[in-house]
């Protein structure tokens, strides 16, 4: 078969899964896809109504913090935890079908996208919100940018769930680990603190700035709103070019243990 | 004259000197605690060579049709695999000029999802766009008799019902080959009866069959070559009613002792 042909085929495999693993997820709720905006809308107001208690009051814009960083954690969080198992899960196929075993990673992280959308949506309406009762100026052409930073995001996340979803079908146990480690990743990202709070010359310090979601955030946030309400500029082009390295090195390290190992995962699934 | 004799004699499958092995771990270690844990106590996990074909050779020409007996675990459904590209062989070729699907039991089906989605799923699974397959769409549920049950997550379908959608997606899509997987066994009479007459005229249209069966009667009728294979080994392999018949009294030999 053709690499086009078969390049075809395989974009219409992922279609088709995305939309069944959408489908899927809110097939027995009354709300349906409504939901997907409603339900990251309600937390988002229980983590503002908490967190704003205990963290950041001298700063109005905490909540607006607090939300990207969440909302981006949790893109990274949700797609590569279901991609972990979406090889394994996804056995009744492989075994009765050829078809190649990527795809099914890929499509879970792209069906985190959509979910991410969802979430964005709800945060803009949160942000026009401010900006209309509060007075804060947020919107600015700047979230375009933002844009430009979802590919890298996406190459970074798809490394990793290709990563972690061919190390699963050889030890199960790498859910619980990995589960732990998520946790320690998101004390280490700077999603509901703030980075000017510490000391440049601490140990804490050093660990933040090797933490490859710290530059992602930070892009994140400057794109989102930090920038238009500071007064303008674009986003770092260096910093844009330093993401699209990360998702290149993710995506050779995903690659580097699947295509070793895809012809072995048939007999282990 | 000779072109079109020429075009008979092509082979649509060649099998040569196919081997598969599977090497099995003979302990299950399947997560990471337990090689480590096994790995300070010195256990290793040695792993069991299991040969599940040997030296199969076998042709398929357009158009013919070929059974496959033999019994349980014997390595036919292996042999369907390797032919629909799932399994690598361990060493040997096949050698496919054209398109194939197979079709098994719970063939490639998300339990979780319905029909509907299951269709499109398997549609471009089988190389086949959301367009190309709404145009299908109508002609296989009716074929699979499942009007009623297009929004219905596959979990609740009978062993039957996923099987006649199975079947009817296969034959919608027009492969050059169609491995067939002791599917028929599990429809009701009826719908094995239209499936039968939908083999028969799929074939006058040209399209080939691989058919792996516990129905002796069957294979007979649909076959005009037959490889019987028994212990990853071929026991048999040329005409059907001569294959089927040296099966039948092997069978019968083998209950008398």
């Amino acid at each position: 078969m053709t690499t086009l042909k078969q390049w075809t085929k395989n974009r219409n495999i992922v279609h088709e899964l995305i939309r069944k693993n959408v489908k899927t997820q809110y097939r027995n709720s009354v709300l349906g896809i409504f939901w997907s905006v409603l339900n990251p809308l309600l937390n988002m107001l229980v983590m503002w109504m908490v967190f704003s208690q205990f963290f950041g009051r001298n700063d109005p814009l905490y909540p607006i913090y607090l939300l990207t960083g969440n909302v981006l954690f949790q893109f990274l969080r949700s797609s590569t935890t279901v991609s972990m198992t979406s090889i394994v899960n996804n056995r009744g196929l492989i075994t009765k079908v050829k078809i190649d075993q990527y795809l099914f990673p890929l499509s879970s992280t792209l069906t985190s996208l959509v979910n991410f959308a969802f979430s964005l949506i709800s945060l803009l309406i949160i942000m026009l919100c401010m900006q209309l009762f509060g007075g804060y100026a947020l919107y600015g052409y700047q979230i375009l940018f933002m844009l430009l930073m979802l590919p890298a995001f996406l190459l970074f996340q798809y490394g990793i769930s290709l990563f972690l979803s061919v190390l699963y079908v050889f030890f199960r146990d790498i859910k619980h680990l990995y589960n732990v480690f998520l946790t320690l990743w998101t004390y280490i990202t700077p999603v509901f603190y703030k980075i000017d709070n510490i000391d440049p010359g601490s140990i804490a310090y050093k660990v933040l700035r090797l933490n490859p979601m710290y530059y992602f955030l930070s892009y994140f946030r400057d794109s989102v709103y930090l920038l238009c309400n500071s007064g303008g500029g674009v986003p770092s082009w260096k910093i844009l070019g330093f993401l699209y390295l990360l998702g290149l090195i993710s995506i050779a390290i995903g690659y580097a243990i699947y295509l070793p190992l895809k012809n072995k995962t048939i007999n282990y699934v | 004259m000779e072109e079109k004799n020429s075009e008979n004699t092509e082979y649509l499958l060649k099998i040569e000197n196919l081997n598969m092995k599977f090497r099995m771990p003979t302990l299950k270690f399947d997560t990471l605690k337990e090689r480590v844990v096994n790995f300070f106590k010195g256990k290793k996990n040695p792993k069991k060579e299991l040969q599940v074909l040997e030296n199969v050779n076998c042709e398929i020409k357009r158009g013919e049709s070929l059974g496959v007996i033999g019994h349980n675990g014997a390595g036919k459904s292996t042999l369907l695999k390797i032919v629909a590209g799932i399994y690598r062989p361990t060493s040997g070729k096949v050698d496919l000029k054209g398109n194939v699907v197979l079709l098994n039991l719970g063939a490639g089906f998300d339990m979780e999802a319905s029909a509907e989605e299951n269709v499109y799923l398997n549609g471009a699974i089988l190389g086949f766009s959301r367009k190309q397959m709404k145009k299908r769409f109508d002609s296989i549920i009716e074929f699979a008799e499942l009007q009623d049950f297009v929004k219905m997550p596959l979990k609740n379908f009978s062993s039957g019902m996923i099987s006649r959608l199975g079947f009817a997606i296969a034959i919608d899509v027009h492969p050059d080959l169609l491995l067939v997987d002791e599917v028929l066994s599990v429809g009701d009479a009826n719908f094995q009866k239209k499936c039968i007459e939908k083999i028969n005229s799929m074939k006058e249209k040209g399209v080939s069959f691989m058919f792996v069966s516990h129905n002796i009667t069957q294979v007979k009728n649909l076959c005009e070559k037959t490889l019987w294979i028994e212990n990853s080994k071929i026991k048999g392999y040329g005409p059907s009613e001569q294959v089927c018949k040296e099966y039948t009294e092997y069978c019968n030999s083998i209950q008398k002792k």
